[in-house]
C-alpha cells in the first residue's frame, strides 16, 4: 500500500473535474484522479453547445436564462442555484474562451451562438440563440482545453486510478472527509490518497440503461461510493432521455441538429411536434419532445420495419451548412447507420442520456450529509452531483454550463476549505472495505457471468424504467434488480490477475449500477406524480402540493422499500412561481 | 462481405432482421502474469450487420474469455480509447463495422505498434502524452486579458479547424514507420496538436512550438508516407498539416 | 520493430526510460538548424540535380554524334579542358553525392534500431562519401590527358607526341 498527501484530492477528470483542478492547483497542492486517461471522458461526447445570455447575436439576458432552466426544469430546480448558474454562464464562456477554446465566430469575431431547446428570449416569447459552440463538437473542444490547461499548470494527474472509497472521519465537529481509496489499474495496488478537502466529479449512471448515449464506462461510480458511506442521492428519479439517439444504438445526435433547422416527422410525414409544443416545436425541452416521440411510436406512427422510431429530417437543409455546422453527428449517421443525411431522414429514438439527480451540494459545491447539514471540506461537482440547477429536466447545453461554473467553484472552495484545515488520520481499516470488495470478486467462485446480469439489467430498466413509468412497472424492475442482485451474489470473474484486471472492475461497476438501479427504482414509486424527466402515466400531472420537494434517498437496511430510506428536501424558490409548464 | 450472406442463417432471413453471419477473430495476447511470451488467440463468434470490431471485442470478453483487456469507452468514436491495429491497419475498433471488412479470412486483433504493451491489447500511453505535452499544447497569450472574448475572425478561426479535431487516440503516431523505429520521433498526434496552435491567431508562442519542432526528433523526420492520414479516425489531413509546420519552421528561420 | 512488450510496470510509470532496450521519453533534446538545412538542401539540390543531371545526359548522349559510342576518353578529355564542363560536373559530383549520402543516412536513422549500429553505418557512410568526393574532385582539378613525360604507347592518340 502506499499512501500519498495531497491538499485536495479530485475525482474524475471529465470537464467538472477539470474545471476543478485547474481553480484549486493553482491554489493548493492537488492530485486528480481519474479511472480513464483524462482526454477519454465524457464530456467529450457533447456536441450542441454551452449556453450563456452574451447577446453577442441578439438581445439576450442572464435573466432570462434563470427563467428558462427554471420553468425547462419543471420548477424544481433551486432557484438560487439556477441564479448562480445563468449569471456565471457568462464568465464561464469567457474563461473557456481565453484559455483558447476556438469557438465559431461571427463575422465580427465574436462567439457566435445557435438556438438551442427551451433557451427562449423574454420568458418564453420565442427561441433565442444563446448557445455558444464550436461546430457539434463542442464537449469535444471543452475537455480538449481544460485538459490543455491542467497541462499548463501542471496539475497532477493520476491516470487509470480507480477511486473505490472514500475515507469519511468523524470529528467533533461532525463527519470530514479525510481521504479516498485507489486503485491502480496497471498494477492492481491499493493507494490511499490522504487529502483536505476531495471532490468528486465522476459522472453520470447512463449505463444502467441498455439504450443510451453514455460511454460504457459510465456506472455512477461516485454516486454509489457516496450512497455507501451513508450519504443521501437527490432526485434519482430523474433521468433525461434525449429524443435523438440513433436508433436502435442511442448515440447521441445533438439537439443543434434541429437548432439549425432539423424537424422531427412521423411515418405520416407529419411534423408532430406542431401538436405537442406549438410555439417552440422541435425545440421544446428534451423530456416533451422524448415523450412525444414515445407517444408516435406507441400510437403506431413509427417509423421502419417495426415501426419503432421517428424520421429526423435535415434534407431541407444545405449540404454546405450541414458540414460547416453538423459535421460530426452526419457522419454517425453515415457510420453506424448507413444513412446520408443531405438527402436522407436519420432513424432517430430516445436515449439515456443524463442523470439530474446525484449527490446533492448547495451552490458552493459542498456535499449535503442530510436535508439541512452540509460537509465542509466534501464537495461534489457535474453529473454527479445534484446542486440542483436541472430540477426534473435539464435544458439542452446547461450540463456542460454546469460543469464549468460549478467545477470552479468547487475548486476554489476545496482548495480554500484545505488552507484552513489540517489533515485528518486515515484510520487504521480505512482500506477493509476496498479490500473485501475486492477479494470477494476475486475468490467469488459462482457461475455467474457478469456480462449477462448487466445485459438483463439494462433490459429491465428499458423496459420498466424509461420514458413512460407506472406503478407497476417500476415495481416490476425493483423485484428483478432484487433477483439480479441475488445472481450477482453468485458470479465469478475469469481473470484473477493484477495487471489491468479489467474483469474485476467490471463486476465492481455492476455492483455500482444495480445499487443505482435500485436507487432510481426507488425513488420513482415515491415519486407519485408526472414532472419533467419523470412521467407517471398513473399520475400523469404534476402536483406541486405533494411533490413540490426534493427527494432524498439513503441507505437503510431498516427500510421496508428495498433497504432504501426515503426523505425530501425543500425547493429553494427566489422569484419565480410555478406555472403550467407549456411551450 | 461474401461470407456475410453465404452464413446468413436461416431464422434470419425474414424481413426486419438483421443479418447474421460467423467471424474468426485472431487477437493477440500478452499477459506477462501468465506468460512472458506474446501469443494469438483465435474466438469463432456469431455476430450481426449492425456490429463493430468493439462488439467482437465485447462479446468475447462477456461471454468467453473475461481475461481478455483492452481501453474503451464512449464507443463512438469520440473518446479515443481504442485505437489498435485490426488487419494491420490502425483504426479505432468502435468505428470499424463488420460489415465492411473481408470475413473469409479470419480478423486479426493487435495492439498499436510502437507503444509498449502492457497487456493484451493496452499499451503505454505516457510516452505519446509526454510529446504531446512537449509541444506546450495550450494558448499563451501574454497581453492584457480583455474583458470580453479575445476577437478572430472567420478565417482565422477556419485556418487550424482541421487540427482541432483530434482526439489523442495515437493511431497516427503508431501508425508512423519512423515512430516505430525508436520511440524517439514527437510523431504526428504531437504536431498535429503543435499546428493547432500555431496557426490559432490568439496564440503568442508559435515561435518556441517550432523551435521545440526544429528538434532532430521533430518534423524533419516526417518523410510524408502519409500513414498517419490514412490512420487518422477523425479525417485529419495530419501530412498536410506537417507540412505546413514544416514550412511555418523554414519561414521562421529565413 | 514490433511491439515491445513490458514485462515490468515501474510506479510511477512516466519515469520509464527503456522498455526492452527501446528508448523512450526522449533523453535529450538536439536543437539545432542542422536537420531543417538538411531538409531544405534534399529539396534544392534535388531541382538542381534534375537541371545537371539531364544536362549531362544530353550532352553526352544527344548532341555527340553517335551517341553513347562517340564517348570515349578523348570525348571526356575534350570536355575536362572547358572550364564550363568543370563546373558542371564538379557540382553534379558534390550535390549527388550529398544528397545520396544524406538519403542513406536518414535510411540509417530510421531503420537501425541500436545507437551503435547507427554510429558505425554513419562512420562507414562518411567515410565512403568523403572518399569519392574527395577523389572525384581530385580527378576533375587534376587531369591532365596528356601529361608529360609518360610512356608515349599509353598515351591517348589524339596528344601530341612527345
Amino acid at each position: 500500500m502506499q499512501v500519498h498527501k495531497y491538499d485536495v484530492v479530485i475525482v474524475g477528470a471529465g470537464g467538472a473535474g477539470m474545471r476543478a483542478a485547474i481553480e484549486s492547483g493553482q491554489r493548493a497542492r492537488t492530485a486528480v484522479l481519474t479511472k480513464l486517461y483524462p482526454t477519454r471522458s465524457h464530456t467529450g461526447a457533447a456536441q450542441g453547445g454551452m449556453c450563456a445570455a452574451l447577446a453577442n447575436v441578439e438581445e439576450d439576458s442572464w435573466e432570462w436564462h434563470t427563467f428558462d432552466t427554471i420553468k425547462g426544469g419543471d420548477y424544481l430546480v433551486d432557484q438560487d442555484a439556477a441564479e448562480v448558474m445563468a449569471k456565471e454562464a457568462i464568465e464561464a464562456v469567457l474563461d473557456l474562451e481565453k484559455m483558447g477554446l476556438p469557438f465559431n465566430r461571427t463575422p465580427e469575431g465574436k462567439i457566435d451562438q445557435r438556438r438551442f431547446g427551451g433557451h427562449t428570449r423574454d420568458h418564453g416569447k420565442s427561441p433565442v440563440r444563446r448557445a455558444c459552440y464550436a461546430a457539434d463538437r463542442t464537449g469535444h473542444m471543452i475537455l480538449q482545453t481544460l485538459y490543455q490547461a491542467c497541462i499548463k499548470h501542471n496539475v497532477e494527474f493520476y491516470n487509470e486510478f480507480y477511486v473505490f472509497d472514500l475515507v469519511l472521519v468523524d470529528t467533533p465537529e461532525g463527519r470530514r472527509p479525510a481521504g479516498v481509496v485507489a486503485y491502480e489499474l496497471a498494477t492492481g495496488e491499493l493507494h490511499v490518497f490522504q487529502a483536505k478537502s476531495v471532490v468528486f466529479a465522476t459522472g453520470g449512471n447512463g449505463k444502467v440503461f441498455k439504450t443510451t448515449s453514455n460511454a460504457h464506462t459510465l456506472t455512477g461510480d461516485g454516486m454509489a461510493i457516496a450512497f455507501r458511506n451513508g450519504l443521501p442521492l437527490e432526485d434519482m428519479e430523474f433521468v433525461q432521455f434525449h429524443p435523438t439517439g440513433l436508433a436502435g444504438l442511442g448515440i447521441l445526435v445533438s439537439e443543434a441538429a434541429r437548432g439549425e433547422g432539423g424537424i422531427l416527422r412521423n411515418s405520416e410525414g407529419e411534423r408532430f411536434m406542431e401538436r405537442y409544443a406549438p410555439t417552440i416545436k422541435d425545440l421544446a425541452p428534451r423530456d416533451i419532445v422524448a415523450r412525444s416521440m414515445a407517444n408516435e411510436v406507441r400510437e403506431g406512427r413509427g417509423c421502419g420495419p417495426n415501426k419503432d422510431y421517428v424520421l429526423l429530417d435535415l434534407t431541407h437543409l444545405e449540404p454546405a451548412h450541414i458540414d460547416a455546422k453538423l459535421p460530426d453527428i452526419t457522419e454517425f449517421a453515415r457510420t453506424y447507420l448507413g444513412v446520408e443525411p443531405y438527402t436522407e431522414p436519420v432513424p432517430v429514438f430516445p436515449t439515456a442520456h443524463y442523470t439530474m439527480g446525484g449527490i446533492p451540494t448547495d451552490i458552493k459545491g459542498e456535499v449535503f450529509e442530510n436535508s439541512e447539514k452540509t460537509i465542509p471540506g466534501l464537495y461534489a461537482a457535474g453529473e454527479v452531483a445534484c446542486v440542483s440547477v436541472h430540477g426534473s429536466n435539464r435544458l439542452g447545453t446547461n450540463s456542460l454550463l454546469d460543469i464549468n461554473v460549478f467545477g470552479k467553484r468547487a475548486g476554489i472552495y476545496a482548495a480554500e476549505y484545505a488552507h484552513g484545515a489540517e489533515f485528518l488520520p486515515i484510520p487504521d481499516d480505512a482500506m477493509e472495505a476496498t479490500e473485501a470488495l475486492l477479494n470477494n470478486a476475486l475468490s467469488a467462485e459462482g457461475s455467474e457471468k457478469v456480462g449477462a446480469i448487466r445485459k438483463d439489467l439494462q433490459d429491465t430498466m428499458d423496459l420498466n424504467m424509461q420514458v413512460f413509468r407506472t406503478e407497476e412497472s417500476i415495481n416490476k424492475a425493483l423485484s428483478d434488480i432484487a433477483a439480479l442482485e441475488e445472481r450477482y451474489a453468485n458470479i465469478a470473474i475469469q481473470d484473477h490477475g493484477k495487471r489491468y484486471n479489467l474483469d474485476l472492475l467490471e463486476a465492481v461497476e455492476l455492483g455500482f449500477l444495480l445499487q443505482l438501479a435500485k436507487v432510481m427504482s426507488v425513488a420513482a414509486l415515491h415519486r407519485q406524480e408526472s414532472r419533467g424527466g419523470h412521467a407517471r402515466e398513473d399520475f400523469p400531472k404534476r402536483d406541486d402540493e405533494n411533490f413540490m420537494v426534493h427527494s432524498m434517498v439513503y441507505d437503510d437496511p431498516s427500510s421496508e422499500t428495498a433497504g432504501i430510506r426515503q426523505e425530501t428536501k425543500p425547493v429553494i424558490f427566489t422569484h419565480y412561481e410555478p406555472m403550467e409548464r407549456k411551450y | 462481405m461474401s461470407t456475410a450472406t453465404a452464413d446468413k442463417t436461416e431464422e434470419n432471413t425474414q424481413a426486419g432482421a438483421i443479418p447474421s453471419f460467423d467471424v474468426t477473430v485472431r487477437v493477440r495476447r500478452y499477459n506477462p502474469e501468465v506468460s512472458e511470451e506474446a501469443r494469438w488467440d483465435e474466438f469463432k463468434l456469431t455476430m450481426y450487420g449492425t456490429d463493430r470490431v468493439l462488439d467482437c471485442l465485447h462479446k468475447i470478453k462477456w461471454e468467453l474469455d473475461g481475461s481478455l483487456s483492452f481501453r474503451r469507452s464512449c464507443a463512438h468514436g469520440v473518446c479515443g480509447s481504442d485505437a489498435m491495429r485490426i488487419n494491420g491497419r490502425n483504426r479505432l475498433a468502435c468505428k470499424v463495422l463488420l460489415k465492411d471488412l473481408d470475413l473469409s479470412k479470419p480478423l486479426t486483433i493487435e495492439p498499436i505498434k510502437g507503444l509498449p504493451c502492457e497487456k493484451d491489447l493496452i499499451v503505454d500511453m505516457e510516452p505519446f502524452f509526454q510529446s504531446y505535452r512537449e509541444i506546450m499544447p495550450f494558448l499563451v497569450n501574454v497581453d492584457n486579458e480583455p474583458e470580453r472574448e479575445r476577437y478572430q475572425s472567420q478565417e482565422d478561426r477556419a485556418r487550424f479547424d482541421d487540427t482541432t479535431k483530434c482526439i489523442l487516440c495515437a493511431a497516427c503516431t503508431s501508425s508512423c514507420p519512423v515512430f516505430w523505429t525508436d520511440g524517439q520521433y514527437f510523431g504526428p498526434a504531437a504536431i498535429v496538436n503543435a499546428h493547432r496552435f500555431i496557426f490559432d491567431s490568439r496564440d503568442q508562442a508559435g515561435d518556441m512550438r517550432l523551435e521545440i519542432l526544429n528538434d532532430k526528433e521533430g518534423v524533419w523526420r516526417c518523410r510524408t508516407t502519409f500513414n498517419c492520414t490514412e490512420a487518422c479516425p477523425r479525417g485529419i489531413e495530419i501530412t498536410k498539416a506537417i507540412a505546413e509546420v514544416k514550412k511555418a519552421a523554414l519561414t521562421r528561420s529565413m | 520493430m514490433s511491439t515491445p512488450l513490458k514485462p515490468q510496470i515501474a510506479v510511477p510509470r512516466s519515469n520509464d526510460r527503456v522498455v526492452n532496450g527501446v528508448k523512450y521519453n526522449r533523453s535529450g533534446s538536439g536543437r539545432s538548424k542542422f536537420e531543417m538545412l538538411a531538409w531544405l538542401y534534399m529539396r534544392l539540390s534535388g531541382i538542381l540535380l534534375l537541371v545537371l543531371v539531364f544536362g549531362h545526359l544530353i550532352a553526352n548522349l544527344i548532341v555527340p554524334e553517335g551517341g553513347v559510342h562517340a564517348i570515349d576518353f578523348g570525348f571526356v578529355g575534350g570536355k575536362w579542358a572547358n572550364p564550363f564542363w568543370q563546373v558542371w560536373d564538379l557540382a553534379l559530383l558534390w550535390l549527388a553525392m550529398l544528397h545520396g549520402a544524406n538519403g542513406m543516412r536518414t535510411i540509417i536513422d530510421d531503420y537501425a534500431e541500436r545507437d551503435g549500429a547507427r554510429f558505425w553505418l554513419k562512420l562507414a557512410l562518411f567515410l565512403a562519401t568523403a572518399f569519392v568526393i574527395l577523389l572525384g574532385t581530385l580527378v576533375i582539378f587534376t587531369f591532365e590527358p596528356c601529361p608529360t613525360g609518360a610512356d608515349a604507347e599509353l598515351l591517348a592518340s589524339f596528344c601530341p607526341a612527345p
